[in-house]
C-alpha cells in the first residue's frame, strides 16, 4: 500500500473519531435541551392545570355548602366560578394529551365531573336538600371525593412521568459526556500507535537507508538494508541498492 | 517479541469483535431502542483499532510462542475493554468498573453481573451481553483462526496458546480440520438450541440469546429471575440438554455425530462427568425436599437443573439456591470448582482434571503397597505421560491458591466470607453465581469497585488456565529478543 493512503488513512480515523463523538454529543445535548422542554411544556402544564381542576371543585364544594344554608346568591355565585375554572382546568389537560394512558385518565375525570355537576344543578335552596346533612355526604359529597381522586390520579401520572423524565435526563448527560472521553482516549492511544507505526515503518527505515549509503559513500561498505513494507520505500532501498551495486560495478571496471 | 505483529493479530480480534457490534446495532435498529448509537459507535472503535495495524503491518508466516500468548491475552483484555464500550456509553446502572466487570464476565463466559434490574436494558445491549457470551465460549482466537484464512504456522502458535492443553488431546485432526469441527459443532448446537426454544414458546429473541448463553456455557439471561421467570419445564429441560452436551469434548461430539467413533458413550471422562452431575442431583433433591420443595418431581427439577448448571458452569437458575440447606451449597461449590470437561465451552478445574487426580491417588495408593512397581496412569486405554498428571495436579493446587488468595482480598475488602469465597470460586470457574447476596438469584452490585476488579481477574485467568496470564504479567515477556529470522510473507 502507498505511504500516501497509509498515513491519510491514520489522520482520516483520527478525525472520524472524533467528529462522531462530537456530532453525537451535540446531538445528546441537544435532546437533552428538547427532554427540558417537553418536561416543562407537557408534564408541568398538566398537573398545573389539575391543580386548578382541585381549586374548582373544593370552591364548588364550598358553593353547595352555601346553598345547604339557603344562600342562594352567594352559593350559585361561587358555584359558577368554579365551574368556569374547572372547565378552564379540564380544556388544559385535554388538549395536553402526551401520555400513554392520560386520555383514559381525562375521560374519568369528565364523566365523574358530570355526574358530580347533576348534583348541584337541581336546585337545593327550598328544596328538601336544604339543611340535609345526610343527603350532603350520600350524593354530592361522595361524588366531590370521587372528580377529586380521579383528578389526582392524573397529578400523579404526570408527576411519575416528570420524574422518570428527569431521571432520564441524568442517562442523557451521561450519554453527551461519555462519547467525547472516550474519543479523546481513543485517539490518544490511536495517535500512540500511530506514531509508532510512521517511527518504525517510515522514519527509522530513512534513517537506516541514510546511514547505509553514507557508509557506502565513505567507507565502501555494502548496502544492507533490509525492509519490512511493501511500499516507496522499500522500493526506494531497492532502487539504492541497485545504484550501489551498478557504482561498485562500475568502480571495479574502471 | 515483536509489538508491531502483536498489534496486528489482535487487531484481526478487534475487527470480528467490530462485525459482532455492528451485528447487535442491527438488532437495537430493528427494536428502534436507545442502545443503536453507542454500539454503532464502539463497532466504529473496534474496527478502526483492527484495521489500521493491517494497513501498516505486513503478515509474517511464523510467530515466536511468547508473541502468541502475548496475542491471546492482548486479545482478551481489549476485547474485553471495547466491548465494555456500549455499557459505558449507554450509562444507567453502568460504571466503568461495572462495565467491564459485565464485559469480561460475558467474554469469559462468567455469567456473574452487576446489574439489578436487566430486562431495563435495551434490547440492542441484552444482545450484545448475549453475543459477548458466544464469542468468549469458543474462544475469541479460535472464533477468528476459524473464520480468517489460513495462517500456517502462526495459527498453529495462536490455537496452541489459546486452547487447553488438555482439551487438544481429543482432537486428531490437523489444525484447520480441529477449527472447523469446533466451528461446526458450537454453530449446530446453537442452532439446534434456538429452534427447540422457540418450539417451546419463547420468542426468537428469547431463544436466540439463551442459545448463546447456554451453548457457550455463559449465563447471562434477558430477564431478571433467570430460567425462573419462565417457569417452564420443557425450556428448562431444553436447557438442560444444552448444557450438558456443551460440557463435553466438542471433538468427541462430533466424532459420535457422524457416527464415525462412539467414543463419547466409552469415553471414562464422559462417564465421570455424568455420573457425577447425577450423583449431584440425587443428594440435592433429597436435600430440598420438604424443605424447598414440597414433591419429589418438584425437587428433581431445581435440584437437577441448578447442579447440571453449575456443573458445566453456565450458571442459569430455576431456583434460589442460595437458601439451600448446607449440603446442597457444598455440593453446588464442588462442581462450580469442578465444572464439566476439557475441549468444551466450560470452566473450571474440569473433569478430566479430576479424573487424572483420582486415578493419580489410587497409584499412590498402590505404590504404598508395591514401592517397586511401575504402575502408569491410563485413561480409556491409553498411557497418561506422568508430566501431564503432575501438571494436572499441579494445576489444581494453584487454582486452589488463587481463589484462597483472591477470597482473602474480598473479606480484606470487607465483603462477608461466604459471598467472597463462593463468588472467587464461580468467577475463577467461569460459573456465574456463588452464594448468599451473590447467589442465582442476586447479582455483585454490592461488591466494591476493587473487589470487582479483582473478580474479573480470577475469571480471565480461569479463562486462560493461569498460565497465560501469569507469564504475561512477567516483565520478561516484554522484553524485545531477537527474532530477524522471522519469515515475511
Amino acid at each position: 500500500m502507498v505511504l500516501r493512503i497509509k498515513i491519510l488513512s491514520g489522520f482520516f480515523i483520527l478525525a472520524l473519531m472524533l467528529s462522531i463523538a462530537g456530532f453525537w454529543s451535540i446531538k445528546e445535548l441537544r435532546s437533552i435541551g428538547t427532554s427540558v422542554q417537553n418536561l416543562l411544556d407537557e408534564n408541568y402544564k398538566s398537573i398545573n392545570s389539575a391543580k386548578v381542576m382541585l381549586e374548582a371543585l373544593e370552591r364548588e364544594d364550598s358553593g353547595i355548602l352555601l346553598l345547604m344554608l339557603g344562600k342562594w346568591e352567594e352559593g350559585r355565585k361561587i358555584i359558577s366560578a368554579g365551574d368556569s375554572l374547572f372547565q378552564l382546568g379540564y380544556n388544559i389537560a385535554s388538549s395536553n394529551i402526551t401520555i400513554e394512558n392520560e386520555k383514559s385518565y381525562i375521560e374519568e375525570i369528565s364523566k365523574d365531573y358530570f355526574l358530580y355537576k347533576q348534583t348541584w344543578e337541581r336546585p337545593i335552596v327550598g328544596t328538601d336538600r336544604e339543611g340535609n346533612i345526610t343527603w350532603y355526604f350520600d350524593k354530592p359529597h361522595k361524588q366531590f371525593m370521587s372528580v377529586k381522586e380521579s383528578v389526582n390520579k392524573l397529578m400523579n401520572l404526570n408527576d411519575k412521568t416528570m420524574f422518570d423524565t428527569a431521571s432520564e435526563l441524568q442517562n442523557r448527560a451521561n450519554r453527551a459526556v461519555m462519547p467525547g472521553i472516550v474519543a479523546i482516549i481513543a485517539a490518544v492511544i490511536f495517535s500512540l500507535i500511530f506514531t509508532y507505526f510512521i517511527n518504525y515503518f517510515m522514519i527509522s527505515p530513512i534513517v537506516k537507508i541514510t546511514n547505509s549509503v553514507t557508509a557506502f559513500v565513505t567507507e565502501g561498505k555494502n548496502y544492507n538494508v533490509e525492509i519490512e513494507s511493501k511500499d516507496e520505500i522499500s522500493r526506494l532501498s531497492d532502487s539504492i541498492r541497485t545504484l550501489c551495486e551498478f557504482v561498485k560495478t562500475a568502480e571495479r571496471k574502471n | 517479541m515483536r509489538p508491531r505483529i502483536v498489534i496486528r493479530y489482535v487487531g484481526m480480534v478487534l475487527i470480528i469483535n467490530a462485525i459482532a457490534l455492528l451485528i447487535a446495532a442491527a438488532v437495537s435498529l430493528y427494536y428502534g431502542d436507545s442502545s443503536f448509537s453507542t454500539l454503532l459507535y464502539s463497532s466504529l472503535i473496534s474496527a478502526s483499532f483492527g484495521f489500521f495495524p493491517l494497513i501498516f503491518v505486513p503478515a509474517v508466516s511464523h510467530l515466536t510462542n511468547d508473541e502468541g500468548i502475548l496475542i491471546v491475552i492482548s486479545s482478551w483484555i481489549l476485547i474485553s475493554l471495547i466491548g465494555a464500550l456500549p455499557f459505558v456509553l449507554w450509562g444507567g446502572e453502568f460504571t466503568f468498573t461495572n462495565a467491564w466487570f459485565e464485559s469480561v464476565s460475558g467474554f469469559t463466559t462468567t455469567g456473574s453481573s452487576i446489574l439489578n434490574n436487566i430486562e431495563a436494558l435495551p434490547m440492542g445491549l441484552l444482545f450484545w451481553r448475549s453475543l459477548t457470551h458466544w464469542l468468549g465460549g469458543l474462544g475469541i482466537i479460535i472464533f477468528v483462526l476459524s473464520l480468517l484464512p489460513s495462517m500456517g504456522m502462526s495459527g498453529l502458535v495462536l490455537i496452541r496458546n489459546e486452547m487447553s492443553p488438555l482439551a487438544r488431546n481429543n482432537f486428531r485432526a490437523n489444525a484447520k480440520n480441529t477449527l472447523r469441527i469446533l466451528l461446526i459443532v458450537y454453530v449446530g448446537l446453537t442452532v439446534l438450541e434456538t429452534v427447540a426454544l422457540k418450539i417451546c414458546g419463547m420468542s426468537v429473541f428469547d431463544a436466540v440469546t439463551h442459545s448463546f448463553a447456554t451453548i457457550a456455557t455463559g449465563g447471562f439471561s434477558t430477564k431478571n429471575l433467570s430460567i425462573a421467570h419462565f417457569n417452564s419445564v420443557a425450556v428448562e429441560s431444553v436447557i438442560m440438554v444444552f448444557m450438558i452436551f456443551s460440557g463435553i469434548h466438542f471433538g468427541i461430539l462430533f466424532m459420535t455425530l457422524i457416527g464415525s467413533k462412539l467414543i463419547l458413550f466409552k469415553s471414562t471422562v464422559v462417564h465421570y462427568y455424568v455420573a457425577a452431575l447425577l450423583i449431584g442431583t440425587f443428594i440435592s433433591a433429597y436435600d430440598i425436599y420438604g424443605h424447598y420443595s414440597s414433591s419429589w418431581w418438584e425437587a428433581l427439577r431445581f435440584a437437577s437443573f441448578q447442579v447440571i448448571s453449575l456443573g458445566t458452569s453456565t450458571g442459569f437458575a430455576n431456583a434460589d439456591s442460595s437458601v439451600w440447606p448446607a449440603l446442597s451449597k457444598v455440593i453446588l461449590m464442588f462442581f462450580a470448582l469442578q465444572c464439566a470437561c476439557a475441549g468444551s465451552t466450560s470452566g473450571g478445574i474440569k473433569v478430566d482434571r479430576f479424573v487424572l487426580l483420582w486415578k493419580d491417588i489410587i497409584r499412590q495408593l498402590r505404590l504404598l503397597r508395591h514401592p517397586n512397581a511401575i504402575i502408569p496412569v491410563r485413561l480409556d486405554g491409553e498411557k497418561i505421560e506422568d508430566s501431564v498428571v503432575s501438571q494436572s495436579v499441579l494445576y489444581i493446587v494453584v487454582y486452589l491458591t488463587v481463589i484462597f488468595a483472591a477470597s482473602t482480598v474480598l473479606i480484606a475488602l470487607g465483603v462477608e466470607v461466604v459471598p467472597s469465597i463462593s463468588g472467587t470460586i464461580a468467577t475463577m470457574g467461569n460459573v456465574g453465581p456463588g452464594l448468599s447476596y451473590v447467589g442465582s438469584t442476586g447479582n455483585f452490585s454490592q461488591i466494591p469497585d476493587a473487589g470487582k476488579w479483582i473478580l474479573t481477574g480470577t475469571m480471565l485467568l480461569g479463562r486462560l488456565e493461569i498460565y497465560g496470564l501469569l507469564i504475561f504479567l512477567l516483565p520478561k515477556s516484554w522484553i524485545p529478543r531477537n527474532t530477524t529470522n522471522a519469515i515475511y510473507k
